[in-house]
């Protein structure tokens, strides 16, 4: 039997490789999905086997998610899992780091998030025994030039992660983090291109075993979801290639 | 002890929120180390108080601004006199508590917290260290909290908020370096303070879990401002970018 057979998995990701790597898997190993998406593309990089499962919708406007769980998701709910895969990256220096910057990075990547997770929590969407898994960063637990408000918002994410998984507890519902460091498909964004400090590679050279692929992220997020797991909760698991050591 | 042996003379130290018992305790210490304050309070209300108990000590500069308020900052700041004042210290001393369970969490609260807890400390570190507002080196301490690193249930955002500071500050003492700049935090366990006691009064199961993990008990505020008063000398010119517990033991 697959290990996601007959679950229907909640997927929060954008119009980028490493959610798209996830939901093909989730697929693959036997879940049904629904893939929100944020931003609306002409099927433009949609791989064609969940091209029927997007429903596009901005869950970055906090306001709204209600309105997502309430009037779109109520229909397919209850869930056996969720996954967070849709925060922003960004790199500015101190001088440059205004208070906007900071909170567009915070709404993306913690606010989204814990709406979400407080809208999922309501009666009906989110199964008892079930797991959520939300995509963080080595930056959270390593500092690097210029990325304290991204390297910020992944650590805020961990801190309510660890809370939450405190509090869902009672339901046993899981709550947990994969901290990646730089992926295949990361290397190609603008913002790290345009950076002298990081496009040099001084950084890069530290993950030992190089680059990851989006796809073995999308096999960590599986087995965080599947039944096998049961009692890691409220943990970050690293998947770095060495970055850390 | 004689003037010239004064471990903070002539040296100008801001201490953000000012009036809570960390803050208090830094002032007395601070002011008897020869220290020249500027002091923050949240509202004119607190400075006033303030301005009353410290009316014994000389020279204190005051400017009050509400943090949930971020973008203001700035120019709160050169508008109470402070723009030719160059810095040798930052405290940061705000933080203000959450205790909610998730379905109380609106967005709402998250983000006045994460404004006041996190948003406006990072600001005031972009305000200060442009050219002219600090002298070499400068050292910055914020106070953070177990909670930074561990969970409890119902404290998310405030556990969120001070994960943010310590995660940013991580990045910001490596790209400060180059300026003289250090910049570490003290990561408290339960303090002895007023509001923890008026939180105990209100409940009303008195055994409090917390102190069987924090096995030396509750941590007097004078043992956080002597790591504060530690980590803003250059007897810690190497510790940068650190989290220091004072912790009574929680986190071992």
């Amino acid at each position: 039997m697959m290990i996601l057979e007959n679950k229907k998995i909640l997927i929060f990701g954008s119009n980028s490789a490493i959610p798209y790597s996830i939901a093909e898997k989730l697929k693959i190993n036997g879940a049904n999905i629904i893939f929100v998406s944020n931003e609306y593309t002409e099927n433009a990089g949609i791989p064609q086997n969940i091209k029927n499962e997007i429903i596009h919708f901005n869950y970055q406007v906090i306001e709204n998610i209600s309105e997502l769980f309430n009037e779109h998701l109520i229909k397919f709910s209850p869930f056996d899992g969720l996954v967070f895969a849709g925060g922003i990256g960004g790199v500015r220096p101190i001088k440059l780091n205004q208070p906007n910057f900071v909170m567009d990075m915070f709404s993306a990547n913690v606010f989204s998030f814990m709406e979400i997770v407080r809208q999922a929590s309501k009666k009906g969407f989110l199964k008892d025994g079930s797991s959520i898994v939300a995509l963080s960063s080595v930056s959270s637990i390593k500092g690097l030039k210029s990325k304290s408000a991204y390297s910020a918002s992944k650590a805020a994410l961990e801190g309510a992660v660890r809370s939450f998984a405190a509090e869902l507890a009672v339901r046993k519902i899981r709550v947990n983090v994969i901290q990646k460091g730089w992926v295949s498909s990361d290397m190609n964004l603008d913002f790290i291109k345009d950076n002298v400090q990081l496009s040099e590679e001084d950084d890069f050279k530290k993950q030992v075993l190089g680059a990851i692929e989006p796809d073995e992220i999308a096999d960590l997020v599986s087995f965080l979801l599947g039944d096998n797991v049961k009692r890691i909760t409220g943990t970050s698991i690293l998947i770095d290639g060495g970055y850390t050591l | 002890m004689k003037g010239d042996q004064l471990l903070f003379q002539n040296k100008t130290i801001l201490i953000t929120g000012a009036s809570s018992d960390i803050g208090l305790s830094l002032i007395e210490h601070l002011s008897a180390e020869g220290a020249k304050l500027i002091l923050h309070t949240s509202n004119k209300q607190s400075e006033e108080k303030l301005r009353h108990l410290l009316s014994n000590i000389p020279d204190i500069v005051y400017f009050n601004c509400d943090f949930s308020k971020p973008h203001i900052l700035e120019d709160v700041y050169l508008s109470s006199g402070l723009e030719n004042i160059a810095l040798d210290g930052f405290v940061n001393c705000v933080g203000v508590r959450s205790r909610r369970p998730i379905n109380l969490i609106k967005p709402e609260h998250s983000i006045e917290v994460m404004q006041t807890n996190f948003v406006s400390f990072i600001e005031m570190i972009r305000i200060i260290t442009k050219k002219n507002r600090f002298n070499s080196p400068l050292n910055i301490v914020t106070i953070s909290s177990i909670s930074s690193v561990t969970g409890g249930q119902g404290i998310t955002i405030y556990s969120a908020s001070k994960a943010a500071v310590d995660a940013a500050l991580r990045c910001l003492s490596k790209e400060l370096a180059p300026k003289g700049i250090r910049i570490n935090s003290v990561v408290c366990g339960q303090i002895n303070s007023k509001a923890y006691h008026e939180m105990m009064d209100s409940k009303t199961e008195q055994h409090d879990p917390i102190l069987e993990r924090q096995f030396l008990g509750l941590i007097e505020p004078e043992k956080v401002s002597s790591m504060v008063m530690f980590l803003l000398s250059e007897q810690s010119a190497y510790i940068t970018g650190s989290m220091i517990p004072v912790d009574g033991g929680y986190l071992s």
